[in-house]
C-alpha cells in the first residue's frame, strides 16, 4: 500500500520504518530541513522517501503522491495541522483511510469525519485506558475506538462475583451487537469459542458495536 | 462591485458568465478531480458525529453524483432544480461517487 506519514518526529519515523519493513511504501513529510537532510543522508528509516514541506498545504500532500495514496497517517506534534493535513486529504485527495494523532485529549471530539479523520489515536487517552485496565478487576475498560466510536474495544477482567464465571460464551447473553474477541488467561491467549468457559481473573476482550454497551457491562460485570 | 453590477445592468450588457464545462457523470471516476454539471434533485440533511451535514444529489442525463458539505445545513442559491457545477474529486459512497465538500457554481437555470 502506498502511505503518506505527515510528521517525522519519533513517532512518524518509527512508524515508516515498521510499515516500510512490512512492505509497504512510505513517503514521509516534514517542513523542518534539518531532520529532512539527516533522514535522507542517514537513509533511516531505510526505504522511506523523503519530502521536505508542509504537508498543509495541497502542492505538498500532491508532491508526496496523495492522489493515488491509500493512507494517510497525520502525526505532527500539533493538533490543528493534524486535522488540517486529514481534512485535505479527504477533501482534496478522497484518500480511503485517513488516521491522525491526537496530542492534547482536549481535542479529540474534534477528530470524526467532519474533519476527515477515519481513526484517530490519543496517547493520553490509549494510556489511561492501559492504567485502568492494570489497576481494575471486575469493571469495564474501554480500550480503543474504531469508525469514529461506532465501534469499541472494551476489557473486563472478571472479579469473583462476575455473572460470567465459569458460563460458557454461548450462555452469557451477550447482545448480537457485541462478541468476545479473545480471553487472557495466565499470560495465555484463548481464542474463544461458544463452549469455552470463563473463570475468574480472566481478561475478556469484548467488541462492542451500537448501544449495546450496558448490556456488556450486565453480562460480564454484573 | 454593486455600482459596476448597476452599471451593466443599466446598460443592458450581463456581466460574462463563464459557463464550466462538465464531464458526464457516468464518466467521472473516483479519485479523479472532475467537475460535472447537473441539476439539484435531492437534498437532505445528514448530520455526522453530531455535526450537521448536507448531502445534495445532482442528476444529468446520465447519472447521479452525491456532493456532502459538512457543518452546512443549507447553502444560499442551492435548492432543488437548481443547475449547479460541482468541482472535487469523488469517491465511490454505495453505489454512486460523493464529494466531499467540493466547489460549487451556481448557474442559470
Amino acid at each position: 500500500m502506498r502511505v503518506i506519514i505527515a510528521g517525522a518526529g519519533s513517532v512518524g519515523r518509527y512508524m515508516a520504518g515498521q510499515l516500510q519493513d512490512s512492505g509497504h511504501e512510505v513517503t514521509l513529510i516534514d517542513n523542518d530541513p534539518v531532520i529532512v537532510t539527516n533522514g535522507k543522508a542517514t537513509r533511516m528509516p531505510v526505504g522511506v522517501t523523503w519530502l521536505l514541506g508542509d504537508a498543509c498545504e495541497v502542492p505538498t500532500l500532491m508532491a508526496a503522491g496523495a492522489a493515488d495514496a491509500d493512507v494517510v497517517a497525520a502525526v505532527t506534534g500539533d493538533d490543528e495541522d493534524n486535522l488540517v493535513v486529514s481534512l485535505l486529504s479527504k477533501q482534496e485527495f478522497a484518500v480511503p483511510r485517513v488516521l491522525a494523532r491526537v496530542n492534547n485529549p482536549k481535542n479529540e471530539w474534534m477528530f470524526n469525519d467532519q474533519w476527515g479523520v477515519d481513526v484517530s489515536v490519543s496517547t493520553p487517552h490509549l494510556l489511561t485506558g492501559l492504567v485502568e485496565e492494570a489497576v481494575t478487576v471486575g469493571s469495564f475498560v474501554r480500550l480503543l475506538s474504531l469508525e469514529g466510536g461506532k465501534a469499541r474495544l472494551a476489557e473486563v477482567t472478571l472479579a469473583a462475583g462476575s455473572p460470567a464465571v465459569s458460563k460458557e460464551v454461548t450462555e452469557l447473553g451477550l447482545p448480537r451487537e457485541s462478541t468476545v474477541v479473545a480471553v487472557l488467561r495466565d499470560g495465555h491467549v484463548v481464542v474463544p469459542r461458544g463452549d469455552t468457559v470463563l473463570h475468574e481473573g480472566d481478561e475478556v476482550l469484548v467488541l462492542v458495536t451500537g448501544g449495546v454497551e450496558d448490556d456488556v457491562r450486565r453480562a460480564l460485570v454484573g | 462591485m454593486v455600482l459596476l453590477r448597476r452599471k451593466n445592468r443599466d446598460e443592458g450588457s450581463p456581466a460574462p458568465t463563464a459557463e464550466p464545462v462538465g464531464t458526464p457523470i457516468a464518466e467521472a471516476r473516483p479519485r479523479q478531480q472532475v467537475c460535472v454539471v447537473g441539476k439539484v434533485t435531492r437534498m437532505t440533511a445528514r448530520p455526522t458525529s453530531g455535526q450537521p451535514a448536507l448531502a445534495v444529489n445532482i442528476s444529468d442525463d446520465t447519472g447521479t453524483v452525491t456532493a456532502v458539505w459538512t457543518g452546512r445545513r443549507e447553502i444560499g442559491g442551492i435548492t432543488l432544480g437548481r443547475r449547479v457545477a460541482i468541482t472535487g474529486v469523488p469517491v465511490v459512497h454505495g453505489e454512486r461517487l460523493e464529494f466531499t465538500n467540493p466547489g460549487y457554481t451556481l448557474l442559470s437555470r
